[in-house]
This record gives structure tokens, sequence and C-alpha cells, in this order.
């Protein structure tokens, strides 16, 4: 993959009136490596993951998209170079998995074929020809087109927030395979995570205190 | 076609697709606007109103039953998105101005179907007879127009909110009556034939309609990044 992309940010804090979140949070998340952000329940690994993803505002400090060049991407665009997983964003009940997938794709302005689509969700380990809607899915098969539809436009950044909490263990397997393959291939992965074995895949920390 | 249109059909599509499949906000619209003109036919029908009144009347009945049917469907819209947590998603993966179009799209299509079943039902009904029937679908077009851009942009900020409930009820009647009050002469001069004032009320529909879209437009991109 060529043109990766940086995240750095710097004394992030976030509060919800006078609930403090977390205070003066800093790290940097590079092309090639994976960034873990861990912490206990409620330290706001998930609130952190949505501040660096630009959905939401911090209340101090500041995150940066930069491109090997040093140019910083302005905020409005990091959804088109970033993908995300997280048990807070669904996919579409009301749709069957292709039908998800040709949306997120139209609405990104890609020109892909059914054939590629089918040839993505074979990948997640779904049946393309699957004729129901995701509200009859697993909540196994939902987060496999969670990965799907995050992977779908080959982003340069890609955010997994437990991404493997509901995969079996193969699912689990094939995940680690996946974000080792993103990692060689150059992108910048964030996990947000308090499991174990997720947490062996990166190679930067950031710890929040809770 | 453009790809900003094609991005915003696509978002119309989904909806429309996910709404044909659930129903819940055509079935909101439709029991809503049928007990009502049922209501209202059973206790008025015909025949009750004297002749001078019955134009201006039963254009007032007409408006009401559509406006507040819209009011009970029309703010599924962001809602679903945000109880659903699809939302967040769609954020990053389309800008502001498509999702607001296709989004308008969909509320158009929804409140035309409303429109088109009731309209013709209420006219028979209530032996309402419209001098100018061409004109007469022109008022319900660009109402329904209005009637949309305000509902969809104050469903985008109810959404944000915490406590839905009458929210939409409540910011949507202030913008909505001003359009009230020129629909409702608009279909009055349609029902007795006035071209005069026919076309200073669809002037001043257009005007009004026309300065919800630019505004919604500016606003919306606020509303749904912050």
């Amino acid at each position: 993959m060529s043109g990766g992309i940086s995240i750095s940010f710097s004394d992030v804090a976030k509060r919800y009136d006078l609930r403090v979140v977390f205070r003066a949070v800093s790290g940097e998340a590079r092309p090639g490596e994976a960034l873990v952000i861990t912490g206990p329940n409620g330290s706001g690994k998930s609130t952190l993951l949505a501040i660096l993803c630009g959905l939401l505002r911090p209340t101090k400090g500041a995150v940066r998209f930069l491109k090997d060049d040093g140019d910083e991407i302005p905020r409005n665009e990091w959804g088109r170079h970033l993908g995300v997983v997280a048990p807070s964003m669904a996919v579409y009940e009301e749709l069957t998995a292709l039908e998800n997938l040709r949306f997120y794709a139209r609405v990104r302005g890609l020109a892909l074929t059914d054939a590629e689509h089918r040839v993505l969700l074979e990948r997640v380990g779904l049946d393309p020809d699957r004729s129901t809607t995701v509200r009859g899915f697993s909540t196994g098969m939902a987060q496999r087109l969670k990965i799907a539809q995050a992977l779908l436009h080959s982003p340069s950044v890609l955010f997994f927030d437990e991404a493997s909490s509901n995969l079996d263990p193969s699912g689990q397997d094939w995940l680690e395979a996946q974000v080792q393959s993103l990692i060689d291939d150059g992108r910048t992965v964030v996990l947000a995570t308090n499991d174990r074995r997720e947490m062996t895949w990166g190679s930067q920390n950031v710890s929040l205190a809770g | 076609m453009s790809r900003w249109l094609a991005e915003a059909l696509a978002v119309a599509a989904k909806d429309l697709r996910a709404e044909f499949r659930t129903r819940v906000a055509l079935n909101s619209l439709a029991l809503f606007a049928l007990t009502t003109l049922a209501a209202v036919s059973y206790t008025i029908g015909p025949y009750r109103l004297a002749t001078e009144d019955r134009p201006f009347l039963l254009s007032v009945l007409l408006w009401i039953v559509i406006f507040f049917a819209a009011l009970a469907g029309l703010d599924r819209s962001f809602v679903k998105e945000e109880e659903s947590h699809t939302a967040p998603l769609l954020r990053l993966a389309a800008t502001p101005t498509v999702v607001w179009a296709g989004k308008l799209v969909y509320n158009l299509v929804l409140i035309f179907v409303l429109m088109a079943m009731l309209a013709p039902l209420f006219c028979v009904l209530m032996g309402f007879e419209i001098a100018m029937p061409w004109r007469f679908v022109v008022v319900l077009a660009v109402g329904g127009y209005g009637l949309a851009v305000i509902t969809t942009i104050v469903a985008a900020i109810i959404a944000q909110a915490l406590t839905r409930g009458a929210l939409f009820s409540v910011l949507s009647l202030p913008l909505l009556l001003p359009l009230l009050i020129i629909v409702i002469e608009g279909t009055t001069a349609v029902a007795t034939g006035d071209v005069a004032s026919y076309s200073e009320s669809l002037r001043a529909m257009v005007t009004m309609a026309g300065a919800m879209t630019i505004v919604s437009a500016f606003l919306f991109p606020v509303v749904w990044r912050d």
C-alpha cells in the first residue's frame, strides 16, 4: 500500500459536564504498526477511539491525521481514510449483508461490482448468497459483516474496538491474521481492548487509568 | 448522474428499502391519516357545512390531517439511525449534504405516498369539489415539499436529543404554521377557482420552501457532525 497515514494525539481530554472521562492522553499510531489502547471498564477506551475517528470532539487537546509527506488531513475528510469496527456502531438490520456492502460502497462513491462484494463477504467468512437480513444474523456473523464494511474501501487507518469479542476461536484466529496482514501492508491499526490476546498484536500502547 | 446525486439517492433507496420491509413510518402515517379522516368524515360528513364555508373549512381539515399525520411518522428518518446505532458509520461514510438530501428524498416519497392515498379519499368522503384539479396537485406537491424540508431538518435536530418525546411536534409546529396558513389559502383558491389568489399562495409557498431548503442545507452539517 502506498501513502500511509499517521495519527498523532496530544493532551487529549474528555469530560461530560462534571464527569471527567480521561485527561491529558497522548500517543501516536504509525503506518505498519498497531497502537493498543487499554484500560479498565469505563476508563474511556471507546470514547478515545471515537475522538480519534472524528466522531467526537475532545474537550482539550488535539488529534492530527498526517500523510507521509507531513501534510495534515482536514477533520472532515478523515472518514474517507478510515474503517471502524466497534460495538457502538451497527450496520443496517433491515438489509442483507450484500445490500449493506452495496450501500456503503455507493455512499463512499466506490464503483465496486457485486462480484467484488461477494469476494469480500467470503473473505470475512460470510455466505454472499444468504438472503436473510442482518436481523437474523448471530452476533458473530454481524461482527464479521462490520469487519467487511470496515475493509470495503481499503482504508489506510483501521480502528478495532473489542473486535474479537463476538467471534468464535477460529474467527479470532482469522481476525489476528487479518490485523497482521493489514500491519504488514503498511496500514495504521488502532485497537481498543482488554483482551490479553489482542493486546499482543500491538507494538505501541496507551493505557487509560480509569 | 452526478456523484453527489448518486450518493444521495443511495441513502434514500436504503431508507425506502428498510421502510418497505418494516413499514414502521408508513403504518404510523397511514393509520393516523385514516383514523383522523374517518373521525372527520363521520362527525362532519359531506353535507353539514354551509356551501359558502365548504372550500375554506375543508381545506383546513385536509391540511390538518396531512400535517398531523406527517408529524406522527416523519421523525423516524434520523431517530432510527441514532436508536439503531447506524448513525456513526453513516457519518464516517457519507458527506453531510449527501445524508441530508437522501433523507429529504425519503421523506418526500413518504409524504407523497400519504397524499396520493389521502387526498382523493378525503375529496370523495367529504364531497370536496375542486374547480382546478391540476393546480390542486401543484399545491399538494409544493406544500408536501415544504412539509418534507421542515420535518427533515427538525428530525435531524431532535435525533440528537436525549428526551425526544414530543420535541418533534413542539419544534416543528412554529416552523410549519406559516406554511400551513399559506397552503390552506392555496387549496381554498383551487377549490373556488380563484386564479389570482392561487398564484399569490403558490409564490409564497415556493418562497418559503426555497428559503427552508437553503437554511436546512447550511444548518444540517453542523447538526449532523456536532
